[in-house]
């Protein structure tokens, strides 16, 4: 009875930690700017007023702004996905299945990848993209995306390809089955779980990138909506509000992806750290 | 042949975009941190050796970001690891609502880091934020804190935003290394007459050791590379600059490649030394898994 008691008050502490930020966020956007710093301590506005989300969604210059970042964000996040999923698959099924020569020296590389800050490669990168005139492009930014995310998606699908018994790939491959083929008909439809953790993954990674376009992508018809929010907050600095709410706006859809395929997303981010 | 070669090739496409866009910027990055190249002044480029790195490691400015970073360091990994053993060990309770519990424990690594800070900034902030209303309302205190406006006050509340975003990994972690603890070890144990307190300090805490290590390893690494929360909590200020923001503003405000450069390759030697060991810690996992 006593633990049962507990398990209750750390489960409250637990979700006003967590929730709550996003509670007080959307409070906030709903608060009509004169109301947030009356003098009254009271938690809770006295007016509700959803202007903030009519001026985001509406056709209005912020309107636009706020839009257009979705849709970058959008955009990058299917570039990245077409980019990075063949590559991570293919490089993980070698990684996993076959013998060769340089096989261990690949996979350490990888991992040693994974701990590389971005600004220790991201000042060249700059250089040959302003050489080359590849800064502000939604597809040039999305590359860079995929070589920073490559190394976990890689590591996960490998690891999850290896725990696929490899009686069912020899059967395939005894009945004049090739490599590809078999890896196309057996090994792919079995993955169907870590292929949505994988892409799920660089969902969220793209859809949360800040200080890579922050370098790389400075026009407004480039720039991600984490950008976006960041300008109301500087340039528009008295609109709280209108902040408050292009911040809620920016993590619904992420926030729904992960709710909605949290069993996936759960098996990713153990599969990446903890093999099974 | 053509069977030999096929490995390669399946591999070639990651190698190529870890090839051009990872391992060549990185040696790329330390021949420009043996210059002296300021994009204010583009036909000055000149080899200076080890010059950069003199001059940042002279700069109080360098030295006044690396204890920032030290300290989200220190405070970040100690307050991770402890809350995020205890979630693990909620998480791993089975109730009507554990499903639900363990959904609202990922939310915060799934979203943007930098959105997570401005939504903390609304709770932090002195006029309207959540925190002075409630001490207010309290009674703790008639004045509102200025949270964000002290070095050390700033620091702490980045620090526990990194925290917050980090806490669910981490979590995920330690509570797979629970789960693998098999259940007769705690029957056994509870049999022989083990007090709760005891079980927990002799099987759960030195058999979860290596689950919590690859946390604390990988959170390290997370702690020292801080951007977002820094920049979205208190701009781009002097106040609560870390390294990474030091080499930011030196690189991309200032235009000072071959400083900025060299500042890099610093935040990437503390970066190394952590990541080397979350790489053991992971790499120990796989093998005894």
């Amino acid at each position: 009875m006593k633990i049962k008691k507990g398990y209750w008050i750390f489960m409250i502490l637990f979700l006003i930690c967590t929730v709550g930020p996003f509670v007080w966020g959307f409070l906030i956007s709903v608060t009509p700017e004169y109301g947030m710093f009356g003098k009254s301590s009271s938690l809770l506005p006295e007016q509700i007023t959803w202007d903030n989300y009519k001026i985001l969604l509406g056709g209005g210059r912020q309107g636009q702004l706020f839009f257009t970042g979705m849709l970058n964000s959008l955009k990058a996040v299917a570039l990245t996905l077409l980019l990075g999923m063949p590559a991570a698959l293919l490089s993980a099924y070698a990684l996993a299945r076959m013998e060769f020569q340089g096989r261990k020296l690949i996979k350490n590389m990888l991992l040693i990848t994974m701990v590389i800050p971005v600004m220790a490669t991201i000042i060249p990168i700059y250089r040959i993209y302003a050489d080359y005139q590849l800064l502000d492009n939604i597809f040039w930014l999305s590359v860079i995306y995929v070589s920073a995310l490559l190394p976990v998606t890689t590591w996960l699908i490998s690891n999850y390809f290896a725990t696929i018994p490899k009686e069912l790939e020899e059967a395939a491959l005894v009945d004049g089955c090739g490599r590809m083929r078999a890896f196309l008909r057996i090994i792919l439809p079995a993955s169907g779980p870590v292929v949505v953790s994988a892409a799920l993954i660089l969902f969220l990674n793209t859809w949360s990138q800040f200080q890579i376009p922050l370098i790389l992508a400075s026009s407004l018809a480039t720039k991600p909506v984490a950008v976006v929010t960041s300008e109301f907050m500087t340039k528009d600095a008295v609109q709280y509000g209108i902040t408050a709410a292009a911040g809620i706006c920016a993590v619904v859809p992420p926030a729904v992806l992960a709710l909605g395929l949290r069993r996936f997303l759960i098996s990713g981010m153990m599969g990446g750290a903890v093999k099974e | 042949m053509m069977k030999k070669a096929l490995p390669y090739l399946l591999l070639a496409p990651m190698m190529i975009i870890m090839g051009v866009l990872v391992f060549y910027p990185v040696i790329e990055t330390f021949s420009y941190s043996l210059k002296k190249w300021k994009l204010t002044a583009p036909g000055d480029i000149s080899f200076v050796g080890l010059g950069n790195y003199v001059s940042v490691l002279k700069s109080p400015s360098f030295w006044y970001s690396l204890q920032n970073t030290l300290f989200l360091l220190a405070v970040v990994v100690l307050f991770t690891t402890i809350i995020s053993i205890a979630v693990a060990l909620f998480l791993n309770v089975e109730s009507r609502v554990s499903g639900l519990m363990l959904a609202a424990a990922v939310l915060p690594w799934a979203l943007p880091p930098y959105v997570n800070g401005v939504l903390w900034k609304f709770i932090m902030s002195s006029g309207y934020g959540f925190l002075n209303k409630l001490l207010i309302t309290l009674h703790v205190t008639d004045q509102p804190v200025e949270w964000l406006s002290s070095r050390w006050l700033l620091l702490l509340a980045v620090a526990l935003v990194v925290t917050w975003r980090s806490i669910p990994f981490m979590a995920l972690v330690c509570l797979a290394g629970r789960k693998a603890l098999p259940g007769s070890l705690y029957e056994a144990a509870r049999i022989d007459g083990g007090s709760s307190f005891q079980i927990f300090r002799k099987i759960t805490v030195p058999l979860m050791l290596p689950f919590v290590g690859i946390g604390i390893t990988s959170t390290s690494v997370t702690a020292v590379n801080v951007f977002d929360e820094i920049v979205a909590l208190s701009g781009m200020g002097d106040l609560g600059k870390n390294i990474v923001v030091e080499s930011y503003l030196t690189t991309f405000s200032f235009l000072d490649f071959g400083k900025g450069s060299a500042i890099t390759y610093l935040v990437m030697l503390l970066a190394g030394i952590l990541g080397i060991f979350y790489l053991r810690s992971l790499n120990r996992e796989v093998m005894y898994g």
